[in-house]
């Protein structure tokens, strides 16, 4: 992307990036400074990786979502119109008390702390898996496909971005503080430089040599997402809620975006191991399909489910998991016809580009831990 | 192929068959032509239609009366048109007026053509171009208006094309040449057709403010059948693989044809098929707008051939050496289930979408490229028949599904739990005797701390010569003994 000239960036005004050194957090903290005039704010429970040079002029709080006293101040000292809410534990890594308490209970703080400080824009970082019960295929889902409830939802992590998302949504002109606008972003599938999960974990699968198993058919389609895209469709929905507060009426229903959720994906699904099959080509493979053996979905799932009581008994951690074989057979692919409508959102980066992007990020970084450990 | 060349064949495919069969034996068309009641000279228009175009002749005249006569006097007046352009011994400076003037020929009474090559395989149309030029006045003014404009439009791009000179020596050079000339030759006909269609009253009017639409049928049909047919234009010394596209993966044309260039070739051939899978959605799109059924058949019959053809051609590497075409049996079977309505056409374009996916390889250069075109295509037929309904799922979880739903619900989880006592009694089984086995060799003193200690010398095999002499002395000494 070409650079864009000072005088044609949008204006954000003061913009607090909550988990601002985070996966997502950071590549928004990069767009916003490529593409728009603000002041820009982080604030994360560590400051110290993924921090842009001090030049830049972004400011980088400590503090805990957790705990109103310890965020309040940030809240007041920067004054933000424009306050985003990245901050998450990763899907994978954290146990249930902690997704309840950060996402559930942090997210409630965040709401109260821009209540009490006048912000006029909350968006926060939900989750496409909100409508996924992680069995059941999803076929060009769009926002009216229900959320899951508690007694379907099998992953807790999908719960509690459920619950929080609600609460958000909630607090959209509240009677309590009508002036607040809020809305969430759900994207799916998302990958890029920084990512700890889809990039590396198909990676992995090249490194071990496991590049001739394919689990189901591969006639499910998957959407995949660009990091920066999912940040893109987050400012576009900044700009769209600062934009909506200063009108007299709210806008019809047919263009509001306050209130609203809005699943964002690359616009390109993709069978499921074509998308593992560019990682390895960008990666260097250079074969074909002719070595692959197709498993199918059950005999995957006996083999998992087998894995996974070998893994009880050896206490080490499972090559194949149960989860893993549902993803990869699931159909999971969403219809993104009402941020391209309400939000104006067409992706930034194709997927090519981004999976040529991520996977250079990932092999240097990989390159980089060798040299830390041979020195 | 002979009679008992066909026999060999059918007896290995009895599928193919058996759709020809079932074409000739159950196709019932929603019109049919009656001959009876023709002039002698509309008799011969359709002589003519027979001989310059086996597979349109027999969709025409199956359409609607009120469209037969015009869009087969169409046809005949544009493939006459084509004849002159395709033909290479007409000299260029009296081919070009001829193009530019066509219109005006439709209605000069007795014209006709005779300067055609004799190898040109329609030249007899040109030569009895009279017989057209007489049935012309019998169609409707406003039927008439519209075969002349594009008459006109076509015969002037064809003059700018082969004023060219480049195209000549060069072939095509960028793609937007390749799909203005696609234009010229095939986007100007869906537009006329289209025309037609509409002020007969048999297609949906927004058509005429989508352009765009018929603009793709067009194309996608020209490319498909440019792909296909490189090797054929090769051999005429023409090409219209655009070179932007050739370019990337070869030096020189010429080279595409070399067998030991094939991983090249193919994968200019992957490029060709990615340009033209662009235009699928807005050809099922298109379909959606007509009304009527033999006009629904007569545009998605060729349509349906396409998708094949694509599947066809797509990693095929015979299309640099050979003419290759859809069998006959898929072509009756395509047929029958694109003369019914846009879901089968929609099941035939998934189908044969599905198998290009398959023969998608990530050797290719457009490895994710292809696989993205084939997931729109998947997707766009989603969003006109949806699987899911977001109202029934909403149902559920709020625990009204119906009882019906709750059965089924129940009966799978049963076969689950099946499953997994099945899966667990099998696991159960192999342990107990693998633990017997193991127990059993144990206790006969098999030593597999020596067995583990030389795996992990990385001898997997027990070393074959000494061994096997030593083991060959004590049998032979042990029998002598006992015997």
């Amino acid at each position: 992307m070409a650079p864009i000239p000072a005088s044609e960036k949008a204006p954000l005004g003061n913009v607090l990036v909550i988990g601002g050194c985070g996966f997502l957090g950071h590549h928004l903290v990069d767009l916003i400074l490529e593409s728009y005039k603000a002041s820009v704010s982080v604030l994360d429970l560590y400051t110290t990786r993924n921090r842009r040079p001090d030049s830049d002029g972004v400011s980088y709080y400590n503090g805990d979502i957790t705990d109103l006293s310890s965020i309040l101040p940030v809240f007041e000292k920067t004054k933000p119109d424009v306050v985003i809410h990245t901050a998450s534990p990763t899907a994978v890594d954290g146990a249930k008390a902690l997704f309840k308490k950060v996402n559930v209970d942090g997210t409630k703080v965040v709401i109260e702390a821009c209540q009490k400080s006048g912000v006029k824009a909350l968006v926060y970082t939900s989750s496409a898996s909100i409508i996924s019960d992680s069995v059941n295929d999803l076929i060009n889902a769009d926002e009216r496909w229900p959320v899951i409830p508690a007694s379907a939802q099998s992953e807790y992590y999908s719960l509690t971005k459920a619950e929080a998302e609600a609460f958000v949504l909630a607090a959209n002109r509240s009677p309590t503080c009508p002036k607040l606008l809020t809305c969430a972003i759900r994207p799916s599938g998302i990958f890029g430089p920084g990512d700890v999960q889809q990039t590396p974990g198909f990676l992995n699968a090249y490194y071990n040599g496991q590049t001739g198993f394919q689990l189901g058919s591969n006639d499910n389609l998957f959407d995949f997402t660009y990091v920066t895209n999912i940040a893109h469709a987050h400012l576009l929905a900044a700009r769209a809620l600062i934009y909506t507060s200063t009108l007299s009426h709210p806008l019809q229903d047919l263009e509001k975006v306050d209130g609203e959720a809005f699943l964002i994906t690359n616009d390109s699904p993709v069978y499921f191991w074509d998308f593992a099959r560019a990682i390895w080509k960008a990666a260097g493979n250079e074969r074909g399909t002719e070595h692959v053996w197709v498993i199918g979905q059950s005999l995957g799932m006996g083999v998992a489910t087998l894995l996974k009581w070998i893994s009880w008994v050896t206490r080490k951690p499972a090559r194949l998991t149960p989860l893993q074989v549902k993803y990869s057979c699931m159909t999971r692919y969403l219809d993104i016809g009402k941020a391209k409508k309400r939000l104006g959102y067409a992706p930034l980066v194709s997927l090519q580009d981004g999976i040529e992007l991520a996977v250079k990020w990932a092999i240097d970084e990989k390159a980089g831990e060798g040299e830390k450990k041979s020195q | 192929m002979g009679l008992l060349g066909n026999i060999a064949y059918f007896s290995i495919h009895p599928n193919q068959l058996r759709s020809i069969l079932q074409w000739k034996l159950w196709h019932d068309p929603v019109h049919q032509r009656d001959p009876a009641k023709e002039s002698d000279n509309l008799k011969e228009c359709f002589k003519y239609l027979d001989l310059t175009s086996r597979s349109f002749s027999a969709v025409i005249q199956e359409l609607n009366p009120e469209l037969l006569v015009p869009v087969a006097l169409f046809y005949l007046c544009l493939r006459a048109l084509d004849t002159i352009e395709d033909d290479m011994t007409i000299p260029l400076e009296k081919k070009e007026p001829l193009l530019r003037n066509f219109q005006d020929v439709l209605t000069k009474d007795g014209w006709t053509f005779d300067g055609n090559g004799p190898n040109e395989k329609d030249r007899e149309l040109c030569v009895h171009f009279d017989v057209v030029i007489t049935e012309l006045k019998t169609v409707k003014p406003a039927y008439f208006a519209i075969i002349k404009d594009i008459t006109n439009k076509m015969g002037n791009g064809m003059a700018d094309y082969a004023n060219n000179a480049e195209h000549n020596i060069e072939g095509v050079k960028t793609i937007k040449d390749y799909e203005l000339y696609c234009h010229y030759v095939a986007g100007l006909v869906g537009d006329g057709l289209t025309r037609l269609f509409v002020e007969s009253g048999l297609a949906n009017p927004a058509l005429l403010k989508r352009p765009e639409l018929s603009e793709a049928m067009g194309q996608f049909l020209q490319k498909t059948n440019i792909i296909r047919d490189v090797r054929e234009d090769f051999d005429d010394k023409r090409s219209f693989y655009p070179k932007e596209i050739w370019s990337k993966h070869v030096d020189k044309f010429a080279d595409l044809f070399d067998p030991k260039n094939l991983p090249a070739a193919l994968a200019c051939s992957s490029d060709m098929v990615l340009n033209a899978l662009g235009h699928a959605e807005e050809c099922l799109f298109y379909m959606a707008g007509i009304k009527d059924q033999s006009v629904f058949n007569f545009v998605a019959i060729p349509q349906s051939m396409a998708i094949a053809t694509l599947e066809l051609v797509f990693q095929n590497p015979n299309i640099f050496q050979k003419n290759v075409k859809i069998t006959k049996g898929d072509a009756c079977e395509l047929m029958m289930q694109s003369s019914q309505n846009l879901r089968t056409v929609c099941e035939i374009f998934k189908r044969y979408i599905r198998r290009i996916h398959k023969k998608n390889t990530p050797k290719d250069p457009n490895f994710l490229q292809i696989s993205i075109a084939c997931g729109k295509v998947e997707r766009f037929i989603e969003s006109i028949y949806p699987t899911q309904d977001p109202k029934a799922l909403a149902l559920i979880h709020k625990g009204e599904s119906s009882v019906k739903d709750s059965k089924t619900a129940a009966e799978e989880a049963e076969a689950k739990k099946d499953v997994f006592y099945l899966m667990f009694a099998v696991m159960g089984t192999l342990l107990v005797i693998s633990a017997l086995m193991i127990g059993t060799a144990w206790l006969a003193g098999a030593r597999f701390d020596i067995a583990f200690n030389e795996l992990r010398k990385g001898k997997f095999f027990p070393s074959q010569t000494p061994d096997g002499d030593a083991a060959q002395n004590i049998v032979n000494s042990q029998g002598h003994g006992e015997l």
